[in-house]
């Protein structure tokens, strides 16, 4: 029987929503192929998670637990993938695109000698793996198949709903054996430094609230943050305001950036070049507040409203406030 | 310090195109510098302007290659590499498949690429080729230091900007994100004219066809499906808002 395997990474204590959507694909696909589904954690107490998975219907799960996979680090994070494909040899392996994953699925392919599909929106199996991938900074979807196996294939944000399946399943457990010597690293992390971030996550988020060059200082910064606290929202950034510093650049949605994919999707002072556009386009609803009638980011926006971000937020704010208030 | 970049000539994105038969096609041929590639060629330089050394970059493509190759020429790289190839069908396996070839005689303190092309946004070679080399190596970086002989590479990771202190030698996959390249200048422009441009082939790198079969294809090109149209909401902006936050909670359900 054949293995389709799904990299889970964790975070905050869970598995992330993107690997949850991976997983939740992978799963009809295995359904309807007969082949089992499998799930992997790399995580210095990798035990903890299992439980998690259970809901999501998975046949087995693998595990690589040593103290070094406690920060990303790209060696041993590329050994212990490496450890678990060599174990688990699936047709095909998905992982969620995240900066961490982009950071070994091309060292991983050359590694086990896979086919590579990056950041694709959309996956199937057929006698060969088909995606699709959007290029040309998501302004084209590409089609695109694989000439050999196996296959490793990176999925965005948001292309998947994660559902859990109608009963679950009592997996089981691997561990797979991991030796690693740190002495041999020959890159080594310093430190990670992180910016004062919103409480919401932004690629687990529902809405977004992103703030452009419009949002020109700390008054503005502060209307956008009170907006996305009202919301329950994420904050999110373009280029040009995090350049300017009034916001950390893990913020940053767009072909450099994230890609995001939520439900509602606020743009505030962003003018929408298509380099941002390319993270966001996906958003279910779009939002703009633009001061220029003639910005391109209302050409895409589900409502626009042309005006001046000082003078709408705080009536926005008072609005939702007092919906707020009613229900 | 010995450095190299990986350049690649991309189609500019922002120009009109259209798809015919699944294929792309442009209405003029615009063709530039990978903007990550600029600023790969831009951060390799500002380590020598301190710390000394060349930077020399290296490009696989046709003919038409040869403007972008003048360009980081331009920009101060010392020396370039032209590796005459057709790559259209090829994959990011094949671009590191070579490009690991050219390099394995060769050395270097440190190869840099972009993070990603602004095409196909694979991000992919720059690892395969850390990984064919058996290099170790930082992606998406966003700040370059050198110091006792190491790089200090700032990446910006998921959460947050982690710094790595990497061995010489290495691979680092660069950000557009890092810095703004230089515009060349005239007399950049000049001197690019007679600065070195080495020719090699495949078969100078001893490239066999079965060496750089594919293993992903494209299988065509469809535009991406339109919005529906949205609307935009005039009026005194108090009302505005009320519309708004009415619309969001009616319409489309989402508050
Ligand atoms: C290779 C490459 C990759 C890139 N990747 C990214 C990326 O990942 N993410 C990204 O965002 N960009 C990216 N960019 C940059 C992108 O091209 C734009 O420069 C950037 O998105 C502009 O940000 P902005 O819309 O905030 O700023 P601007 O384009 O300056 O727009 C500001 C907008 O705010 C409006 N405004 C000003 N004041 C007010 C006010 N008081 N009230 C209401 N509206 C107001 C203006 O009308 C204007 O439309 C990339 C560029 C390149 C070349
Ligand atoms: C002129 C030209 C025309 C092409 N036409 C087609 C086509 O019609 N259809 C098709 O399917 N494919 C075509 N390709 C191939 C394809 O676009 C890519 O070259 C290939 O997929 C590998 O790059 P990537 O975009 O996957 O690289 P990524 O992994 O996204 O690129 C990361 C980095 O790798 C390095 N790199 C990538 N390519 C090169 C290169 N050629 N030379 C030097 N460094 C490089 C750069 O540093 C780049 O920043 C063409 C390539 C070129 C150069």
């Amino acid at each position: 029987m054949s293995t389709y395997l799904c990299y889970i990474p964790v975070q905050q204590e869970r598995p992330t929503r993107a690997a949850l959507e991976v997983l939740t694909h992978l799963r009809a696909l295995a359904h309807r192929d007969g082949a089992q589904l499998a799930a992997c954690v790399l995580h210095p107490e990798a035990d903890r998670f299992v439980e998690a998975l259970k809901p999501y219907g998975v046949n087995r799960v693998y595990l690589v637990k040593h103290p070094v996979l406690a920060r990303h680090l790209n060696a041993p994070v590329l050994a212990a993938l490496e450890a678990v494909f060599r174990a688990a040899q699936p047709a095909l392996m998905a992982l969620p695109s995240t900066e961490a994953v982009k950071d070994v699925l091309g060292a991983l392919a050359a590694r086990v000698g896979a086919a590579a599909l990056p950041d694709v929106s959309a996956f199937d199996i057929g006698t060969s793996v088909t995606a699709t991938r959007p290029v040309m900074a998501a302004r084209v979807l590409a089609d695109t198949e694989t000439t050999v196996r196996p296959v490793l294939v990176s999925v965005r944000a948001g292309s998947y709903e994660a559902r859990p399946a109608e009963s679950p399943t009592e997996p089981d457990v691997v561990e797979v054996p991991f030796d690693f010597d740190t002495a041999t690293l020959r890159a080594t992390l310093r430190e990670v430094v992180t910016g004062a971030t919103g409480q919401v996550d932004l690629s687990e988020a529902d809405i977004i609230v992103a703030a452009g060059r419009g949002v020109r200082d700390e008054a503005g910064k502060q209307l956008v943050e009170a907006l996305a606290r009202e919301l329950g929202a994420a904050i999110g950034a373009s280029r040009a305001a995090i350049e300017a510093g009034l916001f950390p650049a893990s913020l940053q949605i767009g072909q450099t950036g994230k890609v995001v994919s939520p439900t509602l999707y606020i743009a505030v002072g962003i003018s929408g070049a298509i380099q941002h556009i390319a993270g966001m386009a996906g958003s279910k609803v779009i939002v703009a507040i633009n001061r220029d009638p003639d910005a391109p980011i209302f050409n895409i926006a589900t409502y626009g409203i042309v005006g001046d971000l000082y003078q709408i937020l705080p009536l926005l704010l008072e609005e939702i406030r007092r919906i707020k208030a009613e229900s | 310090m010995k450095l190299c970049v990986c350049i690649k000539q991309v189609p500019d994105i922002q120009a009109p195109f259209r798809i015919v038969d699944g294929r792309l096609q442009f209405d003029v041929e615009r063709h530039v510098l990978n903007a990550y590639d600029a600023s790969a060629v831009e951060g390799a330089l500002q380590l020598v302007e301190q710390h000394g050394g060349t930077v020399e970059v290296v490009a696989i493509g046709p003919a038409s290659v040869s403007e972008t190759i003048r360009k980081a020429l331009a920009m101060g790289a010392e020396r370039a590499y032209h590796i005459e190839a057709d790559p259209s069908g090829w994959d990011s396996a094949t671009v590191a498949t070579v490009l690991a070839a050219f390099f394995r005689d060769r050395s270097y303190d440190a190869i840099f690429t972009g993070k990603q092309a602004q095409d196909t946004d694979a991000g992919l070679t720059g690892t395969m080729l850390a990984e064919r080399l058996g290099l170790p190596y930082v992606s998406n970086a966003v700040g370059l230091a050198y110091e006792d002989g190491r790089l200090i590479v700032t990446r910006q990771g998921d959460a947050g900007r982690e710094i790595i202190e990497l061995t010489l030698p290495g691979l680092v996959t660069i950000s557009n994100d890092m810095n703004d390249p230089r515009i060349p200048s005239i007399r950049g422009i000049m001197q690019a004219r007679r600065k070195p441009v080495e020719q090699l082939t495949l078969s100078d790198l001893g490239l066999s066809d079965d060496a750089l079969r594919p293993q992903t294809r494209v299988t065509g090109y469809r535009p991406v499906p339109p919005r529906a149209p949205g609307r935009k909401l005039e009026g005194e902006p108090a009302e505005v808002v009320r519309e708004l936050v009415r619309l969001l909670r009616e319409e489309a359900r989402v508050l």
